[in-house]
């Protein structure tokens, strides 16, 4: 009896289960890509500092049922922008859903979405002129927002990296403005009486006298991926002693491998490791932990962007945003600023079903009200590449900028097939690091990178 | 007391001998069973449709599979040109890794597979005794194998932590400071760590499959055994061990489809780092292929896993039927 009323039971479950289902997939594909109301693109004006932009509007009919899908890489989707997210939804009625894949894995999983025509509504990417077109192929997988109200407010450096003949592809999600620089303690550099290094070998002394007095000089987290690539920003110490250097490499008129500078930098950088100025564990590290290790005092610098006071301000309130100053990249004695005005940014996929909704999403975040929210609220965000968004830099900041007047643009930006090749990159350093590479290996090594992709996309300079 | 073994299996060899005889006296048992089995004989054309489905499905992608890896298939032309053998120079060249990670899938599948039978098969021997709560001893060990390859990876990326881990920490809290390690990030431990940590997932199904084999044999043989005066050991080298061989033949098969094929857990540990290529398998490294859109690399990396699981496969079925009676 009881057997034939579990049994009972569960089949009504089950047919109530199936019922269920069918019900809401018919309601999803009933409304595809539903017009969302208007005020998506007026949000209201944020009145504290605190508050995401308040919902100017009830909730539209016409977006119910239509979830976007937002794929992007960890450290590229802050809270702030959930947040918006969430008021997004509250305006439109359509929803988000964020997909942050660990660093280390997005861009295979990214590009296999891709190649597979299966990827999210919206997803992240790095922008660069040159890796847009030969590794996402914006052209045929992305959509053309040149038409979108906000595209004409995109910075015109931070556009030229997003387009392809002259049509716009891509929205930037963070500050380009910043640049990868050592970021440091500065009341530790007053206790131990040391300046801002001018060089390597002045930086060195820097790292010595901080691990004489008992603390890790530098954190590094190598098993992230990428962040330990952005030492090599430090190349541009090779574009300054020949400018056509980048010109040449995109030609297929010159190697990686054999150049001095760009020995010189690897060959230092595993020289910092060796040295134990990165500590034991900078292989294991996490980018993540990079705010509450310089909270904690343990470590005394690191390679950040100039939103690094703030995050470590959060991660240790006593701790003042403003002890902490930043210099350049010292690696081959470099005194230029490192710039780069290539970063993650969203694409619409041109396969999604929910195009009109990603563009809602995408005018909602490059709103007034959106950016100053995301300039208030995100730490390393100073200013963010829209005309109509506010300027936030600390007084460190601009002195930090003001300190080095020569910028020259990093190889991310001016190198062709060097960007998608990022995490090769980084592979091949973790196995320098590891002693199973040398210097000269891992430079040899982009070539072959550099050269794959070119072939495989039939770059004239390759397959002559 | 080996003689007295000795008589106990003569026993049962005799035993054993009087079942075929009489089988043999008569023949119009067996004749019954193969005019019924003739009977129940389908017509042919009712496997088209499943032969059908896996030829298209299954071994039809595969070939086309193959084929693409005499291309250069990739995600920056729309343009396809036969190159020959190019792609395989590439796989098996001494200036790539592609070799590396074809001994580390080698390496992962044989070291898992013994592993795991010889540290299921202690389990399951401990867990078909009489011992107090039995059924949650077998559930805990049984546990990991039903959690997510991705969570458990997750886990233990946090566990094996250098600086904070669990383990390391342990270490730490008790005085063995020298046996803190990098686990995951050492070029000589993250193979070994990653392995231990797949074992440790897979040793609870494995003991499962083993608990079921154990428990078919029948108690009779341990008590003639006991009677000869047989111990523990006498009894499992010559009753369990050779009467749970077929199921061991089939937890080697099992472990090695899925050691050849191993992919979550190295992605979710390390992702086939440090290094360049220190814990890479065949599949992540097809994965990587394919995402960064180089097709044919990725086809003819996955052709040569082909080849691989079809000799190790025709290898096991031949001394898995090598001493089965073909009527």
């Amino acid at each position: 009896m009881k057997k034939k009323l579990l049994v009972s039971l569960l089949s009504c479950s089950m047919v109530l289960g199936m019922l269920a289902g069918c019900g809401q997939s018919a309601s999803t594909d009933s409304a595809p890509a539903a017009p969302a109301a208007d005020t998506a693109s007026e949000p209201a004006a944020t009145e504290t500092e605190a508050e995401a932009p308040a919902a100017e509007a009830p909730a539209a009919d016409s977006g119910e049922d239509v979830t976007i899908t937002f794929m992007a890489s960890q450290d590229w989707i802050q809270d702030a922008e959930m947040e918006l997210g969430e008021k997004f939804t509250e305006q439109t009625g359509i929803k988000v859903d964020y997909q942050i894949v660990p660093s280390d894995q997005y861009e295979s999983l990214l590009m296999t979405k891709i190649n597979a025509g299966e990827c999210t509504d919206i997803f992240g990417g790095q922008s660069s002129q040159f890796s847009i077109v030969t590794q996402f192929d914006v052209e045929k997988n992305a959509v053309d927002l040149s038409g979108e109200s906000w595209a004409g407010n995109v910075d015109p450096a931070a556009a030229v990296e997003l387009s392809v003949d002259g049509k716009l592809y891509g929205q930037p999600i963070q500050d380009v403005s910043a640049c990868w620089a050592v970021a440091y303690n500065i009341s530790l550099f007053d206790e131990l009486g040391l300046s801002i290094p001018t060089n390597y070998a002045e930086f060195c002394d820097v790292c010595e006298q901080i691990k004489a007095a008992g603390v890790i000089p530098i954190y590094e987290c190598v098993s992230d991926g990428w962040h330990h690539v952005c030492w090599t920003e430090a190349a541009i110490a090779a574009t300054q002693a020949d400018p056509s250097y980048p010109d040449a490499l995109n030609n297929n008129t010159a190697t990686f491998e054999g150049n001095k500078e760009l020995t010189t930098m690897f060959t230092q950088l595993k020289e910092l490791a060796d040295l134990g100025y990165m500590g034991d564990n900078y292989m294991s590290n996490e980018y993540a932990d990079a705010p509450a290790s310089i909270a904690s005092g343990e470590y005394a610098m690191v390679l950040y962007n100039q939103g690094l006071g703030a995050e470590v301000n959060a991660a240790d309130p006593s701790f003042p945003e403003d002890n902490i100053g930043y210099f350049v990249n010292p690696l081959c004695d470099n005194q230029a600023l490192n710039v780069n005005y290539c970063g993650p940014s969203r694409f619409i996929f041109s396969g999604s079903k929910n195009i009109d909704a990603a563009k809602k999403y995408l005018e909602f975040m490059a709103s007034d009200e959106s950016l100053a929210y995301m300039t208030e609220n995100v730490g390393k965000f100073n200013q963010l590449p829209f005309s109509n968004a506010p300027s936030a830099y600390s007084k460190v900041v601009q002195d930090f900028y003001d300190r080095y007047p020569t910028k020259v643009a990093v190889f991310q930006a001016s190198v062709k097939y060097y960007n998608p090749a990022w995490m090769d990159i980084g592979a091949d350093m973790s196995a320098m690091f590891l002693g199973e590479m040398t210097p000269d290996e891992v430079l040899k090594d982009i070539d072959k990178l550099r050269a794959e992709q070119a072939v495989a996309a039939s770059d004239p300079a390759w397959n002559q | 007391m080996p003689l007295r073994i000795l008589h106990g299996i003569n026993k049962l060899k005799t035993a054993l001998k009087r079942g075929c005889l009489a089988a043999v006296r008569q023949p119009h048992l067996i004749k019954g069973t193969n005019n019924m089995n003739k009977n129940r004989i389908y017509p042919r054309y009712f496997a088209y449709g499943a032969l059908i489905i896996y030829f298209v499905f299954f071994f039809l992608p595969g070939l086309i599979g193959v084929g693409y890896s005499f291309t250069d298939w990739s995600a920056y032309s729309d343009e396809l040109h036969y190159v020959g053998f190019q792609n395989f120079k590439t796989v098996f060249s001494a200036d790539e890794n592609y070799m590396k990670i074809i001994t580390n899938t080698l390496e992962f599948t044989l070291i898992t597979t013994i592993l795991k039978n010889v540290i299921g098969l202690i389990l399951a021997l401990l867990l078909t005794k009489s011992i107090r709560l039995l059924n949650m001893h077998r559930g805990i060990v049984f546990m990991p194998s039903v959690l997510s390859t991705l969570i458990i990876g997750m886990i233990f990326k946090s566990i094996l932590d250098p600086k904070s881990g669990l383990l390391n920490s342990f270490f730490r809290s008790i005085g063995l400071d020298m046996l803190a390690q990098k686990w995951l990030v050492s070029s000589e431990l993250a193979f070994g760590s990653v392995m231990a940590v797949d074992i440790w997932r897979g040793v609870g199904y494995i003991m499962t499959i083993l608990i079921a084999g154990i428990l078919s044999i029948s108690s009779d043989y341990y008590e003639a055994a006991a009677i000869d005066g047989a111990g523990g050991w006498k009894k499992f080298w010559y009753i369990t061990f050779p009467l749970i061989l077929p199921t061991l033949a089939t937890t080697t098969v099992l472990n090695v489809i899925y050691g050849l094929k191993v992919f979550d857990m190295v992605y979710a540990l390390t992702n086939g780092g440090p290094g360049k290529a220190t814990t890479e398998v065949l599949y992540t490294a097809v994965f990587k292929k394919f995402g960064t859109g180089q097709y044919a690399v990725g086809t003819a990396l996955s052709s040569v896993m082909f080849v691989i699981m079809i000799i190790v496969g025709m290898y096991m079925i031949r001394v898995m039927t090598k001493n089965e009676v073909v009527e």
